[in-house]
């Protein structure tokens, strides 16, 4: 094959000597068979490529089978409007409404969780620290993503359970004092600022200022250690519960918040920046008046990212959220123990006449069909909302 | 020398494929008769493991695997021949002997222990004893606090069991009489899950199989305590067997009859016991002997 | 607003940036400090000469001549225990339920009488291993907990009642006082540092002994999904980048690939239920014809689920990494004659090698610590380590799904956290190694990217 003597000295590397001077040698049968390979080959490589289009349709395929005889057996009213829900019971009531609710619930504490968090700390990582610190705070960030499912459960269940049970009260007012001390702070210091100057104007009357000051840090105080006073005094019956599963799978949607917010103000380019901070404005004002509304959509992609994670997220809520099916009362108590979709599917999914078309069985899989349409529908949005955001930075 | 290559690279295809091959032959050799997969309750689950792990320890050529995935799940494997031994812990529905049928499954039950439900608080709870009744009521949620049963005033935690257990269902049907679970109810996978809330809850009620009341509280039920005697002897009211399942009676001399039924065999009735369990074979006589007693 | 103000609000919101790392790694911390800590507690710990038999005994390992020595003395230790009860036996009887209690409490400390037949129970066979086990059995030997319930409007309170009490005037008084003073000689504590916590099998149901099953399954279902996914996503990719027209297919190929990267993992794991297990019955084809087993869940099954579940992953790195090789890498290539296809094996992809590795081992710490797709697919409880061909018909333990089965649903969870955590630790440790591995690989590639 390669023993054509004017040929082999053209590639001394040896990776290019065949192909493109032999293709003028041969004849135009050959050439033919050639073409014909190269799009056989190309259609085998569309092939495996699109295994994973494949897999998408397999799946969407076994889980809307198994799903399809549930709406056909039920209807789909009772589903997604009953709020009662035996399945085993004779005769059986599937009224999914509350696995709904409980997912949404621990969903949205979830992104009350890590949006507050992980929003400042993107921006913290993309505009305030050198690179030098941000070297080794990304690999932290990208250790909680790596941390396994389980571990977050086991660590939900063994260490934290016990302990919002047995301190509950005490615990929620020691996240409270950590968290809102600083911030209610910074609002005292503003606020008194803002006042004033509304007040005496731009005039420089010190005691009116420290006047204000004073009040406002004492309303700050009170309301501090009014609220402070009011978690201490919470006791909490179960520790398995919204809130509980809540912090945890907000702790773990953090590191897909952070990252995709982080590449979003990153794609905002240089030129905006530059231009906001000749206008003389300090990094904070460039920050939240120009760079976070130009890079809204993205954080958006993210949000909604960390919703995909949190409400599909399987053991921490099978372990530690309790899987009462309940509407918590009121809707936002964070302290009931809830039931989400889930852990529903990994809990119940024991159940037994499988070959006898149970409507059980099917229920299940029509839950998987409806995670994995919000699923779907979250990817689609977000995707959208990055493409547009691509399109505007461009 | 581009020939040597594609001759390298054709033997390395040949050994791939010949090692796939020897792969498939090494477990086509292993046969089956040397694996068990055992399937089921969680309740069952903890004999299996110790049957397994004797087993396993005696023949050193056969792999045991246990899964605990619940009563529900282990009858479906069985239907679907996906495991051995299936283990339940109420008795196969009728549905699902259709369906085994129906598959060319024949199960075939058999009975390796007795087990009582025991209802349990967290040991910090005065309450020492409850009617029937009165359990029925906190699960059905019509009493919500320890207080209206003599207790401290706190909120009354109720766990159940996953509804696919077969003791959510002997519960369900011995307790409840097929009355509602309040929702608020919490559910939990296992009898070990269900301990160990009540064991860290002290508000907590809960319901589990004998061998899981470690460091938990048996609560008297209708003031009688919930011992494998007084189940053995009927006196006790949440008792019921426990079952392995297999399809059609295992042939005599394989390894799957000498798993099945080691339940029989003194050191398997020792492992039953020890896991707080009532064996099937000895206890009757000395329950007989109390109920005489009595009468 | 003031000039200073503005300042102060500029720092502040500064602080509020690194006050939120903080707390996220502060966060990190509380999660990692337990787990860490109280899992490098299952392998380095005080031992007591009950663990030197478990690993004598079962696992055939250790000092003969230094335990034999230790033995000796244990034993001479516990002889006045045993004497003891004989004589209160002589004396009341054997038919008495607090000195079966107290037989109960003895054998959790020490293992089995000399004079009582062996049990059949590993659990049974051995006292207790650790030194702060032995001590809570000590003190379950001395006291008897009971509950003091006078107020019942209150929670009880625990009230310890000595034992010794129950048994005054007789032979057994006081063996108490002699067992909570000669408990050392009784047990020999000492330091150990149980490597074999990772390579030894588990022994009934993991009161004794190792993970190595559990290390063992993970390994198996890891490298099995990898095995399955890399061809696949390596050529995916390279379609992607390489051939795939401009056509909508292409789109939807490309929605397709995100969508599957954001399927929840529980929904894998009932495909794979549904598909591979019920419907293709992949484990069927590797039984003989005439085999009477069934076709079970499998590492075979798990992998395949586990390997369409990383699919995106891989496909997403390679593509990312493919995309990044110069231009002029190619051009190079192909200007010098090389065929597309021989551009695209030996320059495009060696160029490309260090990005798809981090993508792969990424992808690896994802699919070692998923649990919801292997719970049915190939997750068991119990079973043996397995040699590599019984991989396609044999299920089998994996970390992720033992650390929820042992903390949940084993009979004796309190009496084996440490086995938890050490299970914990193990995968926590394994898919952070990975993780830096990655970490490493991808700064070499920019640093060789950028110069």
């Amino acid at each position: 094959m390669t023993t054509n003597p004017s040929i082999a000295p053209i590639g001394p590397g040896g990776a290019g000597r065949l192909a493109a001077p032999r293709s003028l040698l041969l004849s135009k049968r050959a050439s033919r068979l050639r073409r014909v390979l190269a799009l056989l080959g190309h259609g085998v490589l569309f092939l495996i490529a699109s295994s994973s289009a494949l897999a998408v349709i397999f799946i969407f395929f076994f889980i809307a089978r198994d799903a399809i005889p549930f709406f056909r057996l039920e209807g789909f009213k009772e589903f997604f409007t009953g709020t009662a829900w035996y399945p085993t019971h004779e005769p059986p009531v599937f009224g999914a409404l509350p696995i709904f609710v409980g997912s949404g619930l621990v969903t949205l504490g979830a992104i009350l969780v890590a949006v507050p968090l992980g929003v400042p700390a993107a921006v913290c990582l993309s505009d305030v620290l050198p690179f030098s610190v941000r070297q080794y705070v990304k690999p932290v960030i990208e250790m909680l993503a790596a941390i396994p499912s389980v571990a977050f459960g086991f660590f939900a269940l063994v260490i934290f359970t016990p302990l919002l049970q047995e301190h509950g009260g005490r615990v929620l007012a020691g996240v409270w004092w950590v968290v809102a001390t600083p911030l209610v702070a910074l609002l005292v210091f503003v606020l008194s600022d803002v006042v004033a100057n509304w007040v005496v104007g731009e005039a420089r009357h010190r005691a009116v200022r420290v006047l204000l000051a004073v009040l406002m840090a004492a309303a700050g105080a009170w309301l501090l250690f009014d609220v402070g006073g009011r978690f201490a005094a919470l006791t909490i019956s179960s520790g398995t519960n919204a809130l509980n599963v809540s912090i945890i799978l907000g702790l773990m949607a953090l590191p897909t918040v952070v990252s995709v917010s982080e590449d979003a103000l990153q794609a905002v380019g240089r030129e905006l920046r530059e231009g906001a901070y000749a206008l003389g404005s300090t990094r904070a004002e460039v920050l939240v008046r120009v760079i976070i509304p130009a890079a809204g959509s993205g954080i958006c992609a993210a949000v909604i990212l960390g919703v995909m994670r949190a409400v599909g997220e399987t053991m921490v809520v099978w372990m530690a959220s309790g899987n009462a099916a309940q509407i918590p009362q009121p809707w936002y108590n964070l302290l009931a123990p809830v039931r989400t979709l889930t852990a529903t599917i990994a809990g119940d999914m024991g159940e037994a006449d499988q070959s006898a078309g149970s409507a059980h069985y099917h229920v299940l899989f029509a839950m998987a069909l409806a995670l994995l349409a919000i699923s779907f529908v979250c990817n689609l949005i977000s995707e959208q909302v990055i493409r547009r955001s691509a399109l505007k930075n461009e | 020398m581009q020939r040597a290559v594609q001759g390298t690279r054709r033997l390395g295809g040949l050994s791939v494929i010949l090692c796939l091959g020897c792969l498939v032959a090494a477990a086509q050799e292993d046969g089956a008769a040397r694996k068990i997969v055992v399937d089921g309750s969680t309740t069952v689950g903890p004999i299996a493991k110790a049957f397994a792990g004797y087993y396993m320890a005696q023949n050193p050529d056969v792999n045991i695997t246990v899964s605990e995935s619940g009563s529900g799940n282990g009858a479906k494997s069985l239907i679907n021949s996906t495991c051995d031994v299936a283990d339940l812990s109420r008795f196969m529905k009728v549905k699902e002997f259709e369906a085994a049928v129906a598959n060319g499954v024949c199960p075939v039950a058999h009975v390796v222990a007795m087990d009582g439900l025991a209802i349990v608080v967290n040991p910090r709870n005065p309450v020492q004893e409850l009617s029937l009744a009165q359990v029925r009521d906190i699960y059905k949620g019509q009493i919500k606090n320890w207080s209206e049963l003599g207790g401290p005033n706190v909120a009354i935690v109720k766990i159940s069991r996953d509804t696919n257990s077969g003791t959510y269902e002997t519960f369900e049907s011995l307790v409840m009489d097929n009355e509602k679970i309040a929702p608020d109810t919490e559910y939990v996978g296992s009898n070990g899950a269900a301990r160990q809330r009540v064991k860290s809850t002290p508000g907590a009620i809960g319901y589990v199989g004998l061998g899981f009341t470690k460091g938990v509280k048996r609560l008297l039920i209708d003031g009688v305590e919930a011992t494998k005697e007084n189940v053995a002897s009927g006196r006790y009211p949440v008792a019921r067997p426990l079952f392995m399942f297999t399809n059609g009676y295992p042939k005599l001399g394989t390894h799957l009859h000498a798993f099945v039924t080691l339940h029989l065999t003194s050191d398997g009735q020792e492992m039953i016991e020890r896991k707080g369990y009532v064996p099937v074979t000895s206890y009757p006589a000395k329950a007989r002997l109390v109920n005489d007693d009595e009468s | 607003m003031r000039l200073g103000t503005r300042k102060v609000v500029d720092r502040s919101f500064t602080g509020l940036g690194i006050f939120s790392i903080a707390l996220v790694s502060l966060a990190l911390v509380i999660l990692l400090t337990p787990i860490v800590v109280r899992g490098i507690g299952a392998v380095v710990f005080r031992a007591t000469i009950e663990h030197d038999r478990v690993l004598m005994e079962h696992f055939e390992r250790g000092n003969a001549s230094t335990f034999a020595a230790r033995n000796a003395t244990a034993i001479a230790a516990r002889a006045p225990v045993y004497e003891m009860l004989t004589a209160y036996e002589a004396q009341y009887g054997v038919d008495d339920f607090e000195l079966e209690e107290l037989r109960e409490a003895l054998q959790r400390l020490l293992g089995p009488a000399p004079d009582q037949s062996k049990p059949t129970l590993a659990r049974d066979q051995f006292g207790a291993t650790r030194w702060a086990q032995a001590q809570e059995a000590a003190h379950n030997v001395l006291y008897v907990q009971e509950w003091d319930y006078s107020d019942p409007t209150q929670f009880g309170v625990p009230v310890d009642v000595p034992r010794a009490k129950r048994f005054a005037g007789t032979p057994l008084e006081s063996l108490f006082p002699y067992v909570s003073e000669h408990l050392d000689e009784m047990l020999q504590p000492h330091w150990t540092l149980y490597w074999g916590f990772l390579l030894d099998d588990s022994l009934d149901a993991h009161m004794f002994g190792g993970i190595w099953a559990e290390i063992l399954g993970t390994l198996y279902l890891t490298i099995g999904a990898v095995l399955f996914a890399v061809p696949m996503g390596i050529i995916s990719a390279i379609y992607l980048v390489e051939y795939a027209p401009d056509h909508w297919l292409i789109g939807v190929l490309r929605s397709c690939i995100s969508t599957l990267a954001g399927v929840p993992s529980i929904v894998f794991g009932l495909f794979g239920l549904a598909f591979f297990i019920n419907t293709a019955q992949v484990s069927k084809y590797f039984m003989a014809a005439d085999s009477t087993g069934v076709s079970s869940k499998s590492i075979l099954a798990g992998s395949l689920t586990l390997a369409i579940l990383i699919l995106p992953v891989i496909i997403r790195a390679a593509e990312e990494a493919i995309r990044a090789v110069p231009r002029t890498y190619k051009e190079a290539a192909l200007s010098v004659g090389a065929g597309k296809w021989r551009t695209i094996l030996t320059v495009m992809l060696p160029a490309a090698l260090p990005g798809i590795l981090t993508g792969i081992v990424i992808s690896m710490g994802r699919a070692a610590g998923e649990t919801a797709p292997i719970i049915f697919t190939a997750a068991v409880s119990v079973g043996r380590p397995l040699e590599v061909w019984q991989t396609l018909t044999q299920p089998t333990p994996a970390l992720p799904w033992s650390v929820y089965n042992l903390c949940t649903e084993h009979t004796a969870a309190d009496e084996i956290r440490h086995v938890q955590y050490g299970m914990v630790l193990t995968l926590v440790v394994l898919v952070l190694l990975l993780n830096t591995a990655a970490i490493i690989l991808r700064a070499r590639v920019s640093r060789r990217l950028a110069g």
